[in-house]
């Protein structure tokens, strides 16, 4: 925020005889006015002869407050919002998807947790080729080095028989495969670079609607923050916490799915949790957990918390093998 | 001389008999702040200008239950005939965990507009005359919370002059910058050492701005506060005094770690604890329920209220 006295120009009122009142009480910028008492500001500047002028430099500053912020919304009009912009990304896992209710929601965080090996860089991969599939982009953030283009191409081709084109001609495969990004990312300062640049980009240019960023998938969110935590200092849970907030008003703001993993740790009693501590568990909109029997084909999916959803669900599905079936079982 | 005398006199004697009888007094304050009992708890009268904190461990129903009690606050007391019970007023909600899902309180709020309903269907101009009433704000940093604080006054008096009036504040979560703002290194220009943490500063002008705001815009606020810190068990049996039941499982006493700054927990009036449950609900056929424990800490009630979240609302269990 400014200090004041860059707001000479474009607001009289607040001039250097203002400046130097606001300096008695050392105001210098608009984050020192939020955190200064005003009714004792208001009464000081009673006491001065220019109390009239220092009071419409009060209100001045209060009204450049409330310009800056969005208006109150009211219920209906963020129904409306939600039923127009916040729509559904099916994942192409339908076991994943019968939890979600149709697919990843646009404007959400979504969060998979499990044990390794448990699908959740499968569910990620699938994910991305679905979306880049049915049209929109995706931005894929590798921290494992576990992004594998072959795959994806596999998936792709798989349920829609593209097939790889020459070179003079792209084929359709070689266009969806375009509108998968992916960036790797060995730890957090590199992701909110990347992220900040991707928050100018987006403010700035207008794309057209089919080539617009649907997905953002984290692979995975634990294995850079985990280095940070712990330790006496706070920083490492304010970075946890501020990467949350920055992705959460990402997908708010451009009408993004985010979909991150994350790993488990030990817990009490030899059962295991997930990673990322009790701060974390505030922070996406919905948890599922998935399990994985050694040596099985089966994938077990939980629902750890979800807004709308009342108690916890359980799917099961088969991956890896030829025959994919779903069964749906509901616990409470 | 006389006269002054005997003003004095008459000063002297009115000022030890006082101006009003308790009962007087009693009678006019309970005219201008009634009461109000808000399910689904109801369970201790409150009153506007009381601040709420509900805290407990994530997953519990806490923003379940700010849910409940918002649909409780925009209903009318009558609609069509129809006896729902509400305030009638309008409510805030300042979201600063982002992660507020409209579509949970539109199935709610249409659930209950079903139930009262005889024929069954949804009443369309009760449903928007209600989501209308509901008014929100989401805010990223503390500075934006501070922001909206301020500016809240002028917005509100916006809102009053169209005759709508909030009754009621809900703030989800009110620790969710807790991290960053003792991580932050904000230092204002000052020449002189700073006395007091970044975190606290903010804390103070929080609770000022609220505190002025309820001043000339009276209303409930509630607030919900998640655990950061991980619990430490003591197992301790509690004598249970009176009952006639035997206890066949010893109460774990979870303890958990205060982090608000004190200018904050000075500032709540009542305190809930919302856990899960060990229980697990009957299920039923074709609905899903979990079910929570409600205790609340301040004022202390023994005993602990049990709590249901279904699909069309949140009840205690009885």
């Amino acid at each position: 925020m400014a200090p004041l006295k860059s707001m000479e120009k474009e607001y009289p009122l607040i001039d250097s005889h203002f400046q130097s009142f606001c300096a008695s009480h050392a105001i210098f910028s608009l984050e020192d006015f939020l955190l200064y008492d005003l009714h004792s500001l208001i009464a000081s500047a009673d006491n001065h002869s220019s109390s009239i002028t220092f009071k419409q430099g009060i209100d001045q500053l209060l009204s450049v407050i409330d310009t800056q912020l969005p208006p109150l919304m009211n219920g209906l009009q963020l129904l409306e919002d939600a039923e127009c912009n916040k729509r559904l990304l099916p994942t192409g896992f339908k076991g994943i998807d019968a939890l979600l209710g149709g697919g990843l929601r646009a404007g959400q965080l979504t969060e998979l947790v499990g044990p390794s090996s448990s699908g959740k860089t499968q569910a990620c991969l699938t994910s991305a080729s679905t979306v880049a599939k049915n049209g929109g982009s995706v931005i894929y953030f590798d921290t494992g080095n576990s992004f594998s283009p072959q795959h994806i191409a596999h998936l792709v081709g798989q349920t829609s028989g593209y097939v790889i084109g020459n070179q003079a001609e792209p084929g359709p495969l070689q266009k969806v495969m375009e509108r998968i990004i992916c960036y790797s990312v060995f730890d957090i300062y590199q992701m909110f670079d990347v992220l900040q640049q991707l928050k100018i980009n987006l403010k700035s240019k207008i794309v057209e609607p089919d080539r617009r960023v649907q997905l953002l998938i984290v692979d995975s969110i634990s294995s850079l923050i985990t280095p940070i935590l712990g330790g006496s200092g706070p920083q490492g849970h304010a970075l946890m916490i501020s990467a949350g907030y920055l992705l959460k008003k990402l997908a708010d703001e451009h009408n993004i799915a985010v979909l991150v993993t994350n790993h488990m740790v030990a817990g009490e009693g030899g059962t295991s949790k997930p990673a990322l501590g009790e701060s974390w568990k505030s922070v996406p909109h919905i948890r599922l957990l998935l399990s994985r029997e050694y040596g099985s084909n089966v994938c077990n999916v939980s629902t750890l918390k979800h807004p709308s959803v009342v108690c916890l669900r359980h799917a099961l599905w088969f991956v890896f093998g030829k025959k994919k079936g779903l069964k749906l079982s509901f616990y409470c | 001389m006389n006269k002054k005398e005997e003003n004095e006199k008459g000063g002297v004697k009115g000022w030890i008999d006082g101006d009003e009888t308790a009962h007087y007094m009693l009678r006019r304050i309970s005219a201008l702040r009634s009461t109000l009992l808000v399910p689904p708890l109801h369970r201790v009268p409150l009153r506007l200008g009381n601040v709420i904190e509900i805290f407990g461990p994530s997953p519990s129903a806490k923003t379940q239950i700010l849910i409940q009690v918002a649909i409780n606050c925009v209903l009318p007391k009558e609609w069509n005939g129809v006896r729902y019970g509400g305030f009638d007023h309008s409510v805030l909600f300042l979201d600063l965990d982002c992660r507020f899902d409209i579509s949970r309180f539109s199935q709610m709020l249409t659930h209950r507009i079903m139930e009262g309903n005889a024929i069954g269907d949804c009443d369309k101009t009760l449903y928007d005359l209600c989501m209308q009433r509901f008014l929100y704000a989401r805010c990223s940093n503390s500075f934006e919370f501070l922001q909206t604080l301020k500016s809240l006054h002028y917005r509100l008096k916006r809102e009053k002059d169209h005759g709508v009036s909030v009754q009621l504040l809900l703030i989800d979560s009110i620790g969710a910058f807790h991290w960053v703002d003792r991580a932050s290194m904000f230092l204002s220009l000052k020449e002189h050492n700073r006395k007091k943490l970044f975190l606290q500063s903010v804390s103070e002008a929080v609770v000022q701005d609220i505190k002025k705001l309820l001043q000339v815009h009276p209303m409930l606020v509630i607030a919900t506060k998640s655990v950061i810190f991980g619990n430490t068990y003591s197992t301790a049996s509690e004598e249970v005094n009176g009952c006639s039941r035997n206890v066949t499982r010893s109460p774990q006493h979870i303890q958990y770690r205060e982090y608000m700054p004190s200018v904050w927990q000075s500032f709540v009036t009542h305190r809930i604890l919302l856990r899960r449950s060990d229980d697990q609900p009957v299920i039923n056929n074709s609905e899903n329920s979990s079910l929570y424990v409600l205790e609340w800490l301040l004022p202390r009630i023994g005993l602990p209220d049990k709590i249901i979240v279904k699909d069309n609302g949140v009840f205690v269990d009885s």
